[in-house]
């Protein structure tokens, strides 16, 4: 996991460095804006520490540019107790958290692991349940035969294996696996569960997917689907 | 080379090719009928030439006659039959086993089994009028368009070291296209679904 911190405070800049290096993160630290953006361009981050009070350009500036650049990593922003404005401001530009000065290295420590943690538990991370494999590094679905899923096919399954068991509706789907957008409907739901249930079927897995079209579905470990 | 290596028998073995390939002809005639669709994209068969034959017996290190070619080798008579659709490769396969004049001596399903360079075939091993044996392969567009380009790289003669590279990519194509035959196949069923109701 790598972060970029952008701190002008040298003492400072230092002390969170070598904290979040002890943490087991890889860190570049910048003392400006501009060294921030220039850097960003370079490299990907798993998450940013910007300060808002910075010289060249602030760390509310930073924020704006890289989502302009259409940069999703999560940042988190560090203000002073009494700019509000500045962190309703930041939290608008795309932030995703921040915290006031002065903090316990205890707590930033938290927010960083915090942060990075979706990334760490869900990217390149196996799924397994009942007889089948679900590879998130190559989308491959792996039974007693493999098989490719396409981006949808592998993000549903992912959804199914990862609530096992638990009947998920279609609207939840449709929300969770399409981000509902425009032209998704049931029929869009019920199909790609068709496909997945051909899929596993393909790879000769004892898994199914259960329900029926528009209502709920979920995973079943030996479970006999009829078409 | 003085004597066929199929001595007097090349008659008997066109007869079988003749009668596999009319057979498989009357399916496609009766399920277009049926269904409105010919489920076979197209449908190949051959005598295995003298050549081939021989280079079989050779690389089997069996001797080059009759026997080896009628009895010890199943091949003689190939068919191979290319589909539309996953599913119409197995209603291929149930009307050929199912007829009178033929007994199953071997079946392989490398689509529920791929092999692992991820090759994917049906293939039957069938004795006809208990004498002359025929192999019929069985898959659909997407299987035999992999398998003719696989064939068509000739990577394994190549010494470039990234033969792991190009294997491992290769039955990645080959799991992608049985991914889009299960789709296609889906999608044709909903259709069909929605023509009935």
């Amino acid at each position: 996991m790598k972060i970029l911190l952008a701190e002008d405070t040298t003492d400072l800049n230092r002390v969170l460095t070598a904290a979040l290096v002890h943490e087991g993160f890889e860190v570049d630290s910048a003392f400006d804006g501009e060294e921030a953006l220039s850097l960003l361009e370079k490299n990907g981050y798993d998450l940013l520490i910007l300060d808002i009070m910075m010289p060249k350009k602030d760390g509310i500036e930073v924020l704006r540019e890289m989502r302009r650049l259409n940069n999703i990593s999560p940042v988190l922003l560090l203000t002073a107790k009494s700019e509000v404005d500045d962190r309703v401001a930041g939290l608008d530009a795309g932030a995703d958290d921040y915290l006031t000065k002065p903090f316990a290295m205890k707590e930033l420590l938290a927010r960083a692991r915090a942060m990075t943690r979706r990334r760490r538990e869900y990217s390149a991370n196996d799924l397994a349940f009942g007889d089948i494999t679900l590879h998130a590094d190559s989308f491959e679905l792996v039974g007693k035969n493999s098989i490719r899923l396409s981006v949808k096919e592998f993000e549903l399954l992912q959804a199914f294996i990862l609530q096992a068991g638990k009947p998920l509706t279609t609207s939840y789907l449709l929300e969770h696996v399409w981000q509902n957008v425009p032209g998704a409907m049931d029929d869009t739901v019920w199909l790609y569960v068709s496909y997945l249930r051909g899929k596993l079927e393909a790879v000769a897995s004892q898994v199914t997917i259960l329900g029926e079209k528009g209502g709920s579905y979920w995973l079943e470990n030996g479970g006999a689907w009829q078409a | 080379m003085s004597e066929s290596i199929y001595g007097s028998h090349l008659k008997k073995l066109e007869n079988v090719r003749e009668e596999l390939t009319e057979a498989v002809m009357l399916l496609r005639r009766k399920m277009a009928e049926e269904n409105g669709m010919d489920p076979v994209e197209h449908c190949l068969s051959r005598i295995k030439s003298e050549d081939s034959m021989r280079e079989k017996c050779r690389r089997k290190g069996i001797p080059e006659d009759e026997h080896s070619a009628l009895e010890i080798i199943h091949d003689a008579v190939g068919l191979r039959v290319v589909t539309s659709f996953l599913r119409d490769v197995y209603a291929v396969r149930d009307m050929l086993v199912s007829l009178p004049s033929v007994e199953v001596i071997e079946e392989k399903d490398y689509i529920k089994k791929a092999k692992p360079n991820g090759y994917r075939s049906y293939h039957v091993i069938l004795k006809c009028h208990g004498t002359v044996y025929a192999e019929v392969q069985i898959r659909t567009i997407s299987q035999d368009t992999w398998a003719a380009l696989e064939h068509h790289m000739k990577y394994k003669k190549a010494i470039s070291g990234n033969t792991a590279l190009i294997q491992e990519e290769l039955k990645r194509c080959a799991d992608e296209l049985a991914s889009t035959d299960i789709s296609m196949q889906t999608l044709r069923d909903m259709i069909l679904d929605q023509e009935r109701t």
